[in-house]
């Protein structure tokens, strides 16, 4: 009878993804967040996003990932047999010659493009090594994903994740002619069916975090958004900004409305408000 | 124990964090927190308000951990390099400065948020490309500025955006680097290089000057002139009471204060502010070649030279200067020296 009342206290419970880590473990083995460091939350009420150390491991499925360096990130996979991740191929840093790389199907024959070339996502199985990193300072970012959870991701933002999370893609009606000239905007979606999975972004700059109750709204600068709950919606809405004799200029803000999480990148990927 | 630079556990006893090196605090600071309720206002506490931020010379409460003006960690004031720079003192994530009834939270590290919790009656104006996030509810508007044409023909931010409290509002630049609390003390006005600029408080005035320092390249018909520390320069100037400016550096930040008639040399585009009294110009150095008959223009260093009294502040990170390498033609001012 007194069993069930100790068992919690052996464990401890990660604030970041709520997986359960040993009473003696330093960071989760689930997110690579610190168990050691208090939670870095502003007044107004957002939450840094866990500082990864340097070296941390990190387990999925039977395979692992290790996050390396501080400045640019680096996340090395290695993956067990029968494993598999995905990726957009520019964020490839290095891999073991035997990884084999294939091409998801993507359903819906959309019509997209990144920079000139087609939107690809590549697939990479086990048992091999695959390393990955962006262009830019910032921090990785890994998302705590619970079956039955969807999110929604920035184009282009997300890094990897791994084979049991289903993708798609959503176009971004509003945003469409302010931040890219009218070729459209889309949102990666991720969808966790019956088991866990990993899902790893980067963010430029810091990432923050936080959770909006239902109706709680928060205006962003567009390009600061990252990531965000389905529940979440995103609706753009312009401000006109005086000085009458120039004609003035228009500023943009996404209003994001709760209930769900909002995630935010300090450097915001700049767009001109012509 | 908790580390005071990083935040993580340490073993007790350690005197330095095992994660970011810092010096933990030794057994001396707990009996110092414990003492500070109760003698706050006694005598001894008068000798400590002797004690200034190294970075902003706002005064320091001696049992504060950091300052209140400008948020550097009392740990890491004071670190000069031996030719005499200061370097920006490290802060700790999520630091607050205070100013009138409002507050500053400074949240991240590589590319920090200011995040202003405005009361009512307070406000700040910015240019608005580096708004982040705001409160639905916090109105913004723009602020009428004296001369505005001259502003769009330098290709400068034209609007400066204002918002008034009560509510939060929060800024980041699009770059990684440094976020510099410049306190404005009643009286006292610092000198800006355009485009570092992020945000100020509503009692800091705002107004703009012309550098007049330049140069002009001439490649086959075509003649370019150049500002290397840009056309125009910001000038935010206090009133009666204290006032905030917070600028956006690239890369480590250093200052140093020169005496009346000290010079140096520094690179253009790493200026990041300057006193008032601190004059400028361009300088000119000839290495000593064989080649001096021809191409005497295009083998020389540019240099901005500074000439106290005054403060002058630099980045490490800066960008390349357009022009450096080609034919000049004229040239504002400038001081020249050959090998």
């Amino acid at each position: 009878m007194s069993t069930p009342v100790t068992e919690p206290f052996e464990r401890l419970q990660c604030q970041w993804c709520q997986s359960l880590n040993e009473k003696s473990a330093l960071a989760c083995r689930t997110c690579g967040a610190p168990l050691d460091i208090r939670n870095l939350v502003s007044e107004s009420g957002w939450r840094e996003a866990p500082r990864i150390r340097d070296m941390t491991e990190i387990h999925f499925s039977n395979s692992t990932c290790q996050v390396e360096g501080e400045i640019v990130p680096v996340a090395e996979i290695n993956l067990s047999p029968g494993d598999a991740i995905f990726f957009e191929h520019h964020v490839m840093l290095w891999k073991d010659e035997s990884v084999p790389l294939t091409l998801m199907a993507l359903s819906g024959g959309f019509k997209r493009a990144f920079a000139g070339m087609p939107f690809l996502i590549s697939v990479a199985t086990g048992p091999g090594r695959i390393a990955f990193s962006r262009d830019a300072t910032g921090e990785l970012v890994v998302l705590p994903l619970h079956p039955g959870m969807e999110v929604d991701v920035r184009e282009h933002a997300f890094l990897l994740s791994s084979h049991q999370i289903q993708y798609s893609f959503v176009r971004i009606k509003g945003l469409a002619n302010i931040l890219f000239g009218g070729q459209g905007m889309y949102m990666d979606r991720f969808v966790t069916a019956g088991s866990p999975g990993l899902l790893i972004l980067h963010g430029y700059g810091n990432v923050f975090e936080r959770v909006l109750k239902p109706g709680e709204s928060i205006m962003l600068e567009p390009g600061a958004f990252l990531y965000k709950d389905s529940s979440v919606t995103m609706d753009v809405e312009f401000q006109k900004l005086g000085a009458g004799f120039f004609g003035g200029a228009t500023m943009s803000l996404a209003r994001m409305t709760g209930p769900g999480r909002v995630g935010i990148q300090s450097m915001y990927v700049h767009h001109k408000t012509e | 124990m908790f580390c005071a630079q990083c935040g993580s556990k340490s073993i007790d006893g350690a005197r330095f964090c095992g994660v970011c090196g810092a010096m933990v605090a030794s057994p001396a600071p707990p009996p110092a927190a414990a003492a500070l309720p109760a003698p706050a206002p006694a005598p001894p506490a008068a000798t400590h308000h002797a004690a200034r931020c190294s970075w902003c010379g706002t005064p320091l409460d001696p049992a504060a951990a950091s300052c209140p003006g400008c948020g550097a960690t009392m740990s890491e004031m004071g670190v000069s390099t031996r030719s005499g720079w200061l370097q920006l003192p490290g802060r700790k994530d999520m630091a607050k400065l205070q100013f009138g009834q409002s507050a500053c939270q400074i949240e991240g590290i590589y590319v920090p948020v200011a995040d202003f919790k405005l009361a009512p009656g307070d406000s700040v104006y910015f240019a608005h490309h580096v708004l982040l996030w705001k409160d639905s509810d916090l109105a913004i508007a723009t602020m009428p500025l004296a001369g505005a044409w001259k502003r769009l023909f330098a290709g400068m931010p034209l609007i400066m955006t204002q918002a008034a409290g009560p509510g939060h509002i929060a800024f980041s630049r699009d770059a990684p680097g440094e976020l510099i609390a410049v306190p404005i003390h009643p009286g006292q006005s610092v000198d800006v290089r355009e485009h570092l600029f992020l945000v100020a408080t509503g009692n800091v005035v705002y107004d703009w000057f012309q550098t007049g320092v330049w140069f002009s390249t001439k490649n086959g018909d075509e003649t370019e002139t150049h500002y290397p520390v840009g056309a125009f320069m910001d000038r935010f100037s206090g009133t009666q009471q204290p006032g905030l400016l917070l600028l956006h550096a690239a890369g480590n930040v250093f200052v140093r204060t020169l005496a009346p008639g000290e010079t140096m040399l520094v690179k253009p585009t790493a200026l990041i502010f300057k006193d008032p009294p601190v004059q400028m110009h361009l300088h000119f150095e000839h290495p000593q070649t064989g080649f001096t008959s021809w191409g005497s223009w295009s083998n020389r260093y540019l240099w901005l030279r500074v000439v106290g009294p005054g403060r002058v502040a630099v980045q490490s990170s800066f960008e390349h200067l357009h022009g450096e390498a080609s034919y000049m033609q004229g040239h504002s001012y400038a001081t020249e020296v050959r090998w």
